[in-house]
Parts: C-alpha cells; sequence; structure tokens
C-alpha cells in the first residue's frame, strides 16, 4: 500500500485575535483508518476539523491532502500565499465534512441536498448525479425519504442525509465535527451505526466525538487534545487503558461513567 | 449661492408654515388612526354580530390606494354623508382611516401574540375579563406593537404629501406653490425632499430606539 | 341623501367609459411591472452592499436604505420628474426631459428598492451560517453559493413581507396620475372634468383599485403560502 497518508496535518497553528485555540498540532492519517478526536470542549478539537478544510484558515502550519499540499503555495520568492478560492474548493471536493447542526439546505428535497454538490460542482448530470444520490441514500438507510424535505426528518435522519450528502462527492476523507452531539440520546445510536459501518467499508474518517464507546471501538488511533496541543495520542487500547497524561486520566475518567 | 438663499432661505417662512400644517394634519390623522384603529380590532375580535362589517372596512381601508380613498373622502363623502365640509378635514380624515385599518391589524395581532397563560393566570385569580383585558392584555399589547405604531406615524407623514393636491397648504403644497412661481425646482424640490426624508428619518429612529429600550426592558419581540 | 347614495352606486356612467378607465388601468400595471424589477434589482445589489465585509460598501448601502426608505413616494416622483433631469442635463449640457412613465418608473423603483434592500437583508442574514459552510464544504464557490444556496432561502423567507410591499408598490402607482401618466386615476380626473360627476367614477375607482389588489394580495399570499409550508413544516 502507498505509504503517502490520506491527510497529514504539520505544526498546524490557529489563532483568534490573541487567543491562540491551536498551538502546532501535528499528525498522520493514513488510508482507511479511523482517528477520532476527544477532548474537553474548548480544546481546539473543531477549529483543527474546521483548519483541515480551510473553513478556518490556519495561521501557520501545513495541511496535505494525499500528498499535495491544501490552502497554501510557497512562490518563488519562498513567500506563503494563501491559494485562491477557486483552488481551495477544488482540495475540498475531496473531504467530505459533517456538520454537528446537520445544515441540510431546507428549501431542497432530501435528494436535492445530496445531488447539489455532484452536479454543480462536479458537473454530473442529473440522472447519473440521483442515481450516486440514490446509492448514498442507501447506504444511510434513507432511501425511501429521498424525496422529503429537511424539515420532516427527525434530527438522526437529517445528520444521515448530511453524511449521504458528504459522500456524494466522493471524499478521499470525511471530517464529522462533533456529529451526534446536538441529537437526543435515542437518535445517537443511529448515526453512530451509519458511521461504524463506513469505518468498516474503510472510509478514511476523521471524528470529533464526545461519544467514548464509538472512539474506543470504532477508531485505530485516538488524539487527546488539550488547550491546542496534543496531549496523548495513540492506538484506542493504549489511550483509554494506559493514558501516560494526568488530564487525560482525568478526562476519560469523567467521561467514562 | 444666490439661487439657494433666494429660492429656500427667503421663503423659509412660507416653508415652515407649511411644515407646521403638515404636522398638524398628521397628529390628528395619527389620533384617528388610533382610536379608530383600536375600536375596530375590538368590534372584529369581540362583537360578533358586527364582526363582518369591520372585517370589510379594515380590509377596504387597507387595499384601497391613499390616494385613491383621499379623492373619494373629499369629493364623494361631501354629498354622500354632507361631511367633511372642508379641504382640510377631508386630508387629515383619510390618512387616518386609512391607517387604522393598518393599526386595527397591528393591535389585533399583538392581543393574539399575548400568552393564553397570562389571561387565564388573571381569570383564575378571580378577575373578571374586562379586568384582565383592562390590567393584563392592553398594557402587553401597547408594549409590544409601541414600535409599530410608531411606525404607522411614518407612513402617514409619508402619504401626507397627497393633501397637497386638494389644496390643503402643507408643505408639499407651498413647495409646488413655489415651483409654479419661479420655475426653478431644483433647489426648492430638494430641500423639501431633503426636509421630509429627515423628518421621518427622525421619527422612524425614534421609533427604533423604542423597540430596543423595550426590548431590553422587557425582553419583548415587536409585533 | 339617498339620492346621492343611488347615485354613488349607480355605476353606469363608470360602465359607460369601461374602455378609457381599463386602459388607464393596464398602465397602473405597466408602471407597476417595471418598477417592482427596478424595485428588486436595485434592493438586491443595496442588500448586498450592506451585508458587505468592508465597511465603505456597508456605508453606501446603508445611505441608500434610509435615503429611500424615508422618502414620501410623491416628493420623490416630483423630484425625479422636474429636478433630475435638469442636473443630469447640466452634466451632459444638453437639455433633458423624462417622459413621465419613466419618471415614474425610476421615483417608485427607488424608492421602493430601500424597502426591499431591508427585506432582503433580513433573509440573508436569517440564514444560518452553517448551510453556507456546508457548500463551502462541498467545494462550492461563492457565486455558486449565492444562487443555489442563499437566494432560493432568502426569496422563500422574504415572500409574506415582499408581497407586501408589492401591493404598496401597486398602490403607489395611482399617484403617478399626478405628473400625468395616463393612468385609471387620471382618467378618472379627465372624465370627471367633463361630466360633472365625481360621485361614481372615484367610488368606481375605489373598488375596482380595491377589487384588484385584494384579489391579487390575496391570492400570492396563499400561494406563497403553501409554497413555503413545504419547507417550514
Amino acid at each position: 500500500m502507498d505509504a503517502t497518508p490520506a491527510i497529514r496535518v504539520v505544526d498546524l497553528r490557529k489563532s483568534f485575535g490573541t487567543l491562540e485555540v491551536l498551538k502546532g498540532v501535528s499528525f498522520d492519517v493514513d488510508r482507511g483508518s479511523v482517528v477520532s478526536m476527544i477532548g474537553a470542549s474548548g480544546s481546539g478539537k473543531s477549529t483543527l476539523l474546521r483548519c483541515i478544510n480551510f473553513l478556518e484558515t490556519p495561521s501557520g502550519g501545513e495541511v496535505y491532502i494525499d500528498g499535495e499540499p491544501m490552502g497554501f503555495r510557497t512562490d518563488a520568492t519562498g513567500q506563503r500565499r494563501l491559494q485562491p478560492l477557486s483552488e481551495i474548493n477544488r482540495m475540498r471536493r475531496d473531504l467530505g465534512m459533517v456538520f454537528q447542526q446537520f445544515n441540510l439546505w431546507p428549501h431542497m428535497t432530501v435528494l436535492g441536498n445530496v445531488i447539489e454538490a455532484p452536479m454543480r460542482v462536479r458537473g454530473m448530470n442529473r440522472k447519473r448525479a440521483a442515481a450516486l444520490g440514490e446509492e448514498c441514500l442507501a447506504r444511510v438507510h434513507l432511501s425511501e425519504k429521498a424525496r422529503e424535505y429537511p424539515a420532516r426528518l427527525s434530527g438522526g435522519q437529517q445528520q444521515r442525509v448530511a453524511i449521504a450528502r458528504a459522500l456524494a462527492m466522493q471524499p478521499k476523507a470525511m471530517l464529522f465535527d462533533e456529529p451526534t452531539s446536538s441529537l437526543d440520546p435515542e437518535l445517537t445510536d443511529e448515526v453512530l451505526a451509519v458511521m461504524r459501518e463506513l469505518a468498516g467499508d474503510g472510509t478514511t474518517m476523521i471524528v470529533v466525538t464526545h461519544e467514548m464507546g464509538f472512539a474506543r471501538d470504532a477508531s485505530d488511533r485516538v488524539l487527546f487534545l488539550h488547550n491546542g496541543l496534543i496531549e496523548e495520542e495513540g492506538p484506542p487500547e493504549q489511550v483509554f487503558g494506559a493514558p501516560r497524561s494526568e488530564r487525560c486520566r482525568q478526562f476519560l475518567s469523567k467521561h467514562l461513567q | 449661492m444666490s439661487n439657494w438663499e433666494r429660492l429656500v432661505w427667503n421663503q423659509r417662512g412660507v416653508l415652515l408654515q407649511g411644515l407646521a400644517v403638515t404636522v398638524e394634519v398628521c397628529l390628528i390623522a395619527f389620533a384617528v388612526a388610533i382610536v379608530g384603529g383600536l375600536t375596530l380590532c375590538l368590534i372584529r375580535m369581540h362583537v360578533r354580530p358586527l364582526r363582518p362589517v369591520a372585517i370589510v372596512l379594515i380590509e377596504f381601508f387597507r387595499a384601497t390606494p391613499i390616494f385613491v380613498q383621499l379623492m373619494w373622502v373629499t369629493y364623494v363623502w361631501p354629498e354622500l354623508f354632507g361631511w367633511p365640509n372642508s379641504f382640510f378635514t377631508a386630508g387629515w380624515l383619510a390618512l387616518g382611516l386609512q391607517s387604522s385599518g393598518y393599526l386595527a391589524e397591528t393591535f389585533r395581532a399583538g392581543i393574539e401574540g399575548i400568552a393564553r397563560g397570562h389571561r387565564e393566570a388573571g381569570y383564575a385569580l378571580g378577575m373578571p375579563p374586562l379586568l384582565v383585558f383592562r390590567r393584563i392584555v392592553m398594557p402587553q399589547t401597547l408594549l409590544t406593537v409601541a414600535p409599530s405604531i410608531v411606525n404607522q406615524f411614518t407612513v402617514i407623514v409619508k402619504s401626507s404629501t397627497l393633501i397637497s393636491v386638494i389644496t390643503v397648504q402643507d408643505l408639499m403644497f407651498q413647495a409646488m406653490k413655489l415651483v409654479n412661481v419661479w420655475y426653478e425646482p431644483i433647489e426648492i424640490l430638494t430641500v423639501t425632499a431633503a426636509l421630509y426624508i429627515l423628518f421621518v428619518f427622525l421619527v422612524s429612529t425614534a421609533g427604533k430606539l423604542l423597540a430596543d429600550r423595550l426590548r431590553r426592558r422587557y425582553g419583548l419581540a415587536a409585533a | 341623501m339617498s339620492d346621492a347614495l343611488r347615485q354613488s352606486l349607480d355605476l353606469s356612467l363608470f360602465w359607460e367609459y369601461r374602455q378609457v378607465l381599463l386602459s388607464g388601468l393596464l398602465f397602473n400595471v405597466y408602471v407597476f411591472a417595471c418598477s417592482a424589477v427596478t424595485a428588486l434589482l436595485v434592493g438586491l445589489a443595496a442588500a448586498l452592499l450592506r451585508v458587505n465585509r468592508s465597511w465603505p460598501f456597508r456605508w453606501i448601502g446603508t445611505v441608500h436604505v434610509e435615503l429611500f426608505r424615508n422618502a414620501p413616494d410623491y416628493i420623490m416622483v416630483v423630484w425625479v420628474h422636474f429636478v433630475l433631469p435638469l442636473l443630469l442635463g447640466a452634466i451632459i449640457g444638453r437639455r433633458l426631459e423624462f417622459h413621465p412613465f419613466v419618471s415614474a418608473v425610476i421615483a417608485l423603483g427607488f424608492v421602493y428598492s430601500g424597502y426591499f434592500a431591508e427585506t432582503f437583508r433580513a433573509g440573508i442574514q436569517a440564514i444560518p451560517i452553517g448551510h453556507v459552510e456546508a457548500a463551502r464544504a462541498c467545494g462550492m464557490g461563492e457565486r455558486l453559493i449565492l444562487w443555489r444556496i442563499i437566494l432560493p432561502q432568502v426569496v422563500r423567507r422574504m415572500l409574506p413581507e415582499a408581497v407586501n410591499q408589492l401591493v404598496s408598490l401597486f398602490k403607489a402607482t395611482t399617484i403617478v396620475s399626478l405628473i400625468a401618466v395616463p393612468d385609471l386615476m387620471y382618467n378618472v380626473s379627465m372624465v370627471t372634468a367633463t361630466e360633472m360627476r365625481p360621485l361614481p367614477l372615484y367610488t368606481g375607482a375605489a373598488l375596482t383599485y380595491f377589487a384588484v389588489i385584494w384579489l391579487a394580495a390575496t391570492g400570492v399570499r396563499l400561494l406563497s403560502e403553501r409554497w413555503r409550508s413545504k419547507i417550514y413544516a
């Protein structure tokens, strides 16, 4: 297998004014692997995820998708320059993103949401896009809701549609930003089940989550963030079984009950 | 500069006289609109037999252009009802009637927006319906609709320019008269437009400040 | 009194002149259609200025909105008809005169663009930023996001408000008779001058406007509610 990681993050930094949220974070995500990011709120997890696809522009550091640098290029004089939006957009297509608030577009049907980007961004014709969309909806077990409008769906169903929407771009990796945090407990399971299936199919995933069960069972590696730095990282058995950092141990003991 | 002085500054007495008439007509029309609007609203909501009449009047006032209504009240009413007997009266009456239609609906939205629980809490304490209306429903309604009422005043001011057509000597009338005397419309009309815009701007800004203050103090959203 | 009542309700005179009056009503519709398009386009532009990131644009947008929203339609119609041609003429160094129809469309279009701009802006700002981010995350460009994600939602959100404003705009078209656009009111006043019988004519005009406006407004409101309810269930 090719050794180039699907996503490589090198010394990523982000400040909002004087507030430093990310203080230099580096890690690799291998192809087909699942990385879970845990940590207290305010530790910088979501910002890190949003910096990876440049919804936030990082203040420093690099992101590589399949070895290709994202967002910045170094020009002939050695200056680091932000690439034009069109270039960033081109690379964003390779990263599917799922938001905490679903963010389905209310004026389009479920299928309309899923096929919008394949048609308008990838230039697919409606028939092919619809076939692809149906396929993606089948993967999240919502084929029968294709013609409904989002407002008629439960939160869990909406989030599964959002996953299908991201899958329809056939991304190289999926980014999940606390996908179950705004769901009632009884609805989280259906979303986590879909995510487990994706992980089982070999989808490359970064998951920011408070679901410790998912992080422990479904991921290949776990990162524990604290104050904008990776405080602990390793395979789930190690992070959950024998954490080296005291803070990580405290965090886990609070969240594992 | 001399043009401005000759055409505007030297005529300031006439223009200010016109402005005074504008303010007078608007205030009378505003009072008519509030009283008329509240009456129409209460009839519509609580006087079953007269309800259709109130609805027709409200819809008619709201859906007929102010200029058409003004002409109708001015030229048809005197023959129909023998009143109004002056253009001045016809002016404020038409402006007031149109706004009363709008305010009736504003009041209704305000009253219906009050949580049923507030009224029930009053009834549960043994308050009679009229007392509940006077002490619980009405004060809250006035607070929520206050910004809309102020807004309606700006509508009256804007529409009031039309009463110059029936020769009420308001600001617009005086301005047009000066234009017809001098045939030099640039300065007079620009200043007149600016005066109206400023006047309406001040009133609507006051309305916004009022809305903000009410929201901060009582946590009310405007109706 | 009863005689006057009978006279005002006897609309045979109104019927006699139906062709002149109908052609006048059509003029109201023309003025309305042209100024509505102007108002919507200029209003959208002003709204986009108001939500722009850099402050000079925002400032221009704000001045536009405050200027036109607070201006009485009548004085704006008069100003555009009598003053604007002189000012423009001075700039290009030629005598200029506007056709009354043109003046009416410019004046009403710009006055109502102030109202539409505010409605558009409120609609744009009510869209959760997440909808835009979701589109960005799909790799959609800014123009595509505006036309496919933002505007369709804005249109649905602002529809009830916009219908009210369009109704106001239609009502405002009656004042164009004052600069001699031959609309219904203008023709009514012409016929009144020859027949000397204002009662049936003005009553007929009021009833006609009421019927047209009430029916159109109610119909459009019903349709737009049905359309919106699919989304905001």
